[in-house]
């Protein structure tokens, strides 16, 4: 577990910098693609345990606080907000979507 | 026991609004900001000029056809412009010499210290400088480019960093009046580097390609400072003002090296 917590955290590190200096330059329909927002949803959607859903939103939002300057000036909003994305995300998957992906043997 | 579970992680949550909240009224977030800047800087740095150049190198492939349409038009240009230059060497030895005469000079209105562009915020109107509070930088200090081109004002200041808001920041608001015309109004910002101006006198004639330029009236920046050209003006008969949107001067893209305006 704590490797996989180290992996997110680089990973994580890394997506921020390319995310606020190369991507920049390479705009999607006007806008610049939130790396770290589409990682922590990806992982929070596909991974089955809820504790890897939980770290990310919480290294992600973190990075995401320091990188960039929240619309209401609170540091913690982003980590906040993905947490709370992760927790219900989950919470919604398990009692209400039944796919072949989160069925436990 | 799925009770215990989520009181588990309400009181996880609160906790950590509790540190949030700690930690944003004591301004230790702005030591832990600049311990992460100082240490991604070289990395941004080097990620930043890695992005202009593949960025460059691209639009450089995809761009060939019209490269070549466009040298044809710029040579013509060129020609205009030549004969333009002549005139203008004229003008610009009377004006010395008339600033001469008046003992004014450019720098003695401003004092300017340069900075690197480093980062650039995920929300697209704010920019991260490699110069903070150890250079002399405070908030809310005007940042122009090297061709005087109004870019935004000072917001957050740390040790070795500071950020700066665009003038295309929802946040920001200024007044400013457009050139040769004493046309008055505010300018604000719309997001994703577009701005408009707001509050002009409907009775006042704007037209496209109009320079708008900083005004005195509100201190926020010096005053004849470009922010843009007009690009469309907009006037209905309910709305006492009419607006116009504004097209930036300045292309982040293009720009490395910025000038922070200390004192004016």
């Amino acid at each position: 577990m704590t490797k996989k917590i180290i992996f997110c955290i680089i990973l994580f590190y890394i997506l921020i910098l390319i995310q606020t200096s190369f991507s920049v330059y390479f705009k999607v329909l006007d806008l610049i693609p939130n790396l770290v927002l589409i990682a922590v949803v990806f992982i929070t959607l596909f991974t089955p345990q809820q504790w890897w859903g939980v770290s990310a939103a919480l290294i992600g939002g973190f990075y995401l606080d320091i990188f960039s300057l929240s619309n209401i000036g609170f540091f913690g909003f982003y980590t906040l907000v993905l947490l709370l994305f992760s927790f219900l995300s989950k919470i919604i998957l398990q009692k209400y979507v039944r796919i072949p992906l989160f069925k436990r043997i | 026991m799925r009770m215990f579970r989520n009181l588990k992680i309400i009181v996880f949550l609160i906790l950590l609004i509790g540190v949030f909240v700690v930690l944003n009224l004591s301004g230790f977030t702005k030591n832990i900001k600049n311990f992460f800047y100082s240490v991604s800087s070289p990395i941004q740095k080097t990620l930043w000029q890695a992005g202009k150049n593949t960025s460059d190198f691209f639009s450089g492939i995809i761009e060939i056809k019209t490269l070549k349409k466009e040298l044809d038009s710029l040579y013509t240009k060129n020609q205009e412009l030549l004969g333009e230059i002549v005139v203008l060497k004229e003008l610009k030895k009377e004006n010395e010499t008339l600033k001469e005469a008046l003992d004014i000079e450019l720098q003695k209105d401003f004092q300017l210290k340069i900075a690197q562009l480093i980062g650039k915020d995920i929300s697209q109107d704010s920019i991260l400088l490699d110069k903070g509070q150890k250079d002399g930088i405070l908030k809310g200090m005007p940042v122009v480019t090297s061709q005087k081109m109004l870019l935004g004002r000072i917001g957050e200041v740390y040790d070795n960093f500071s950020e700066v808001i665009l003038i295309s920041n929802k946040q920001s608001s200024f007044d400013a009046k457009i050139s040769e015309k004493e046309i008055f109004g505010v300018v604000r910002g719309k997001g994703n580097q577009e701005l408009y101006l707001d509050l002009i006198p409907k009775e006042k004639e704007v037209s496209k390609e109009d320079l708008v330029i900083t005004a005195a009236l509100g201190g926020i920046f010096p005053q004849g400072l470009l922010v843009g050209k007009i690009k469309d003006v907009r006037k209905t008969d309910i709305e006492p003002f009419q607006t116009a949107e504004i097209e930036p001067e300045f292309n982040l893209k293009n720009l490395d090296y910025l000038f922070i305006i200390t004192d004016f």
